[in-house]
């Protein structure tokens, strides 16, 4: 307790006289009013007004024009380097009847880029490797005997081959 | 911005902190009809921004702000107000009701204290803010309000025990 706890209590003795009845009153009023008629310190309330906001419309339709731009952009894009395993297509077969099946015709590989990417060291590996990247286009073929049709597969792969390095 | 608590509610909330709102505003105003429409305003625009009640340093940080508008226009028609005086002293009903005349002095010994001490201890006593919430609802340090706090009841200390 502090030097002050009797004055307190004597302090908390004294009631604040109620209010009055009509201010609740005068309160519920206000509050089912619409807020805009709320008397508020004398600033008269704006009147808002529907205006097209020429600067936002246009930052809009910016951002639109770019999103499309840029779709556009990733349709052309060539496919993603991956892996040689990533890159094996599923095995198209399409839904014929067997009568006209079509058989494996040819595989075709055209290399079109390599780069030795230099010596690298694998984890848990004793010894460097050097790092070859194979850049090509696969080519697979089929043909129907029956029809003479033949339908060929083109895809580009990419093969990242380790070859060990010996030590001197 | 419509509340979405119902009138009911919100009577209950004022009932409970009417009679503190009206003595805090009464700080600042000359009459108990003053006050009262400064707690009003205050409280209808408080519980339409749909602030929690249980925020009560904003609650009183509210009616502070619309008193002292309400002093600004009093300023402004001061003249006014000169040849009305006599009419609303009469007016003006005590802020506390008494059980004895010890406690009127102590109320009138209130009356005295300078009004930034008084609205601390008026935060203090009879609405139970804790100095945090009064320093917040002031805009000053929880120490400065302490400190404020400690000079209101020493001055009260003072002029009642002289009274007594």
């Amino acid at each position: 307790m502090n030097d002050f706890s009797e004055l307190e209590a004597e302090l908390k003795k004294l009631r604040p006289r109620a209010a009055s009845p009509e201010l609740a009153t005068r309160i519920e009023r206000a509050l089912a009013e619409a807020p805009t008629a709320t008397p508020s310190a004398g600033v008269l309330p704006k009147h808002r007004k529907f205006r097209v906001n020429w600067f936002g419309l246009g930052l809009g339709l910016a951002a639109a024009a770019a999103l499309l731009l840029l779709a556009r952009v990733n349709v052309e894009r060539p496919g993603k380097r991956q892996s040689v395993v990533a890159m094996t297509p599923v095995p198209f077969a399409p839904p014929i009847p067997a009568s006209d099946a079509f058989v494996p015709a040819g595989l075709t590989q055209v290399v079109y880029n390599t780069r030795d990417e230099g010596l690298h060291f694998p984890e848990g590996a004793d010894q460097p490797v050097r790092r070859v990247r194979t850049q090509k286009r696969e080519t697979l073929q089929w043909r129907n005997p029956g029809t003479g049709t033949s339908l060929r597969v083109s895809y580009p792969s990419e093969e990242v081959t380790l070859i060990p390095v010996s030590g001197q | 911005m419509e509340n979405v608590v119902t009138h009911e509610d919100w009577k209950v909330c004022f009932s409970e902190l009417a009679p503190g709102l009206v003595l805090f505003a009464r700080q600042f105003a000359r009459t108990s009809a003053d006050a009262e429409d400064i707690v009003q305003d205050a409280f209808v625009r408080f519980w339409r921004k749909e602030h929690s009640i249980e925020n009560r340093a904003l609650l009183f940080a509210t009616v502070r702000s619309v008193a002292l508008d309400l002093l600004r226009r009093d300023a402004r028609r001061a003249r006014r107000e000169a040849n009305a005086s006599l009419e609303m002293e009469q007016s003006t009903l005590p802020q506390f009701d008494f059980d004895d005349g010890s406690q009127q002095e102590l109320a009138a010994a209130v009356d005295l204290l300078p009004v930034e001490q008084r609205e601390v201890l008026v935060m203090k006593i009879w609405n139970e803010l804790t100095f945090a919430e009064i320093g917040q609802a002031l805009g000053i340090s929880q120490n400065t309000a302490a400190s404020r706090y400690r000079y209101a009841l020493v001055a009260l200390k003072k002029n009642f025990v002289a009274h007594e």
